[in-house]
């Protein structure tokens, strides 16, 4: 449970942190963390090993209370029926049956949805996820990427106005990784859905990204990704003096990143 | 065969009908001990409840309250077991698979030495505890044939309202805590259900009935079914007709029930691993 909620003024910011601290056994790992997430942003959420993003996700996921400050979900995020989340990983016991079907169902759970609706939704995830005529194959059929593409399928079914990715496209392929961003870019043109995405992809930030958090130090430099993505910011937030090695690839010209809000 | 079985029933009836329950009732709750990947655990939380039988039968003889004590594990004192299982299952349920595997491997060792320690002065405390470990349905008594009818019904219903909450828990508990689920909550209600059902279990039949009824139908169900939400009540299914064939071949033949029903549980899991593996 979030521990301090606040009406958000503005209808467009799904989540705001104003002077957040967080952290675990009196322990701060992040402090005075400002945020502001809007409908249809594309957060990139980059920085080193340890720095405190997933204890961020954490913290918005109603996992980890706040130390201090405050931490606040737009209304309609309240009951997390708009809400989802794409983990790291997910392991089930091997030994546990599962079609596509049921897997991405279990996205279901918390919602009130009658039969048809329920189909519905199904179908749109699966369809937008590339896993349509799959529904009755075994989870564990599928290949390394088609499981990704089945937890993110999973998360859209509750058709969230805010999606949360944890490194979703790690030891992925280039061809799936490609896919599955090109998804949650047409869902963050299409839908306005929110997106926050913790990776240490720098190329993918630079291609899809309308804004950036950095994470370094125990703080988070947030912002427009033009004004962040640039070697100097990143290399303070890596701690590596020049940054010269960190500069992202050059923008390619096949993404069509989304970037009303900038 | 059928025939003696029935003729058998008016002096057995009540541990055939105990005996069935308890199938049920564990098959329902192993569905989730399966999917957690916590067999183990199973095994671990009903030695657990047996070193807790064996303290109340010596502490029964110690202050010479036998009647509280009883001869065998339906004496009162023997509840202690099912106050152990849940301990035992509450303090192993949390903590990563690693931490929880060190746990329940120290947890099951501790409770096997220390129930044949307890007992090993007692005239006939080895027997006691050889009798508890192997297992026997035929002290099951009418008032258990009611405890395991609420007890089961209780389980069914509470899949039946929470089956999606319970899978999504058991496959992926981060994804449970995103929707809105508390998981601290669920791991402890459900750790203690697993504590309640497996310690009664194993007061009243022994450890090997238990586990068995814990572990193999959901087990076999697993190889047998496509969904996981199946596995709800093809496990119980399976745990009763094994416990239904195997009373009646252990009858005709005049072999102990328990262990029978239990070989032939393992002879299913083995059948359906084979069919499981064909069909994919």
């Amino acid at each position: 449970m979030l521990a301090a909620r606040e009406p958000v003024p503005d209808d467009d910011i799904l989540l705001a942190a104003n002077r957040l601290t967080l952290g675990y056994g009196g322990a701060p790992v992040l402090r005075e963390v400002d945020l502001r997430v809007r409908a249809g942003e594309f957060w990139f959420l980059l920085g080193p090993n340890g720095a405190g993003k997933t204890t961020l996700l954490r913290a918005v996921l109603g996992a980890l209370p706040p130390a201090a400050g405050q931490l606040a979900l737009h209304p309609s995020l309240d009951d997390r029926t708009a809400l989802g989340f794409v983990p790291q990983r997910c392991t089930p016991n091997p030994i546990l049956p599962t079609t596509v079907r049921e897997f991405v169902g279990l996205g279901l759970v918390g919602l009130t949805l009658d039969g048809r609706e329920r189909q519905a939704r199904l179908a749109w995830a699966l369809a937008h996820a590339g896993l349509a005529g799959l529904e009755r194959r075994s989870y564990w059929a599928l290949s390394g990427g088609q499981r990704q593409r089945a937890l993110v399928a999973r998360a859209l079914v509750r058709r969230p106005r805010l999606l949360i990715l944890d490194e979703p496209t790690n030891h992925l392929d280039f061809l799936i990784e490609e896919a599955i961003l090109a998804l949650l870019a047409a869902l963050q043109r299409d839908e306005r859905t929110a997106i926050l995405f913790v990776t240490h992809a720098l190329h993918v930030a630079e291609r899809y990204a309308t804004h950036v958090a950095l994470f370094h130090g125990g703080t988070v430099e947030s912002g427009p990704a033009a004004e962040l993505l640039r070697p100097e910011c990143l290399a303070r937030a890596y701690g590596i003096t020049g940054g010269a090695g960190l500069q992202p690839r050059p923008r390619d010209s096949r993404a069509q990143p989304h970037r009303e809000t900038e | 065969m059928i025939r003696d079985f029935i003729a058998s029933w008016p002096l057995f009836h009540d541990a055939y009908v105990a005996g069935w329950l308890i199938a049920v009732l564990l098959a329902v709750v192993g569905v989730l001990v399966v999917a957690r990947n916590q067999i183990f655990l199973g095994a671990a939380v009903a030695q657990t409840s047996t070193l807790g039988i064996a303290l109340g039968m010596w502490l029964g003889s110690a202050l010479g309250v036998e009647a509280l004590a009883g001869d065998h594990a339906h004496g009162a004192l023997s509840l202690i077991g099912v106050g152990f299982a849940v301990l035992a299952a509450l303090l192993t349920a949390r903590g990563g698979s690693g931490a929880q595997e060190a746990a329940t491997g120290w947890l099951f060792l501790a409770a096997a030495s220390g129930a044949t320690l307890v007992l090993a002065a007692s005239p006939h405390g080895l027997e006691e505890i050889k009798h508890l470990v192997s297992s026997s349905i035929i002290g099951a008594t009418a008032n258990d044939v009611w405890l395991f009818a609420a007890l089961a019904l209780i389980s069914i219903g509470g899949v039946v309202l929470t089956r999606d909450r319970l899978l999504l828990f058991a496959i992926d508990p981060s994804m449970a805590v995103a929707v809105g689920m508390r998981a601290s909550v669920w791991n402890a209600a459900v750790a203690a259900w697993l504590g309640l059902v497996v310690g009664l279990a194993t007061r009243a039949t022994g450890l090997l009935y238990t586990f068995g009824c814990l572990v193999l139908p959901p087990l076999a169900a697993a190889s047998l079914c496509r969904e996981s939400a199946a596995l709800f009540w093809v496990a119980p299914l399976l745990a009763v007709a094994s416990g239904l064939a195997g009373f009646v071949v252990a009858n005709h033949l005049d072999l102990p029930p328990a262990q029978m029903a239990v070989a032939l549980q393992a002879l299913v899991v083995g059948a359906a691993w084979g069919v499981g593996r064909r069909a994919r």
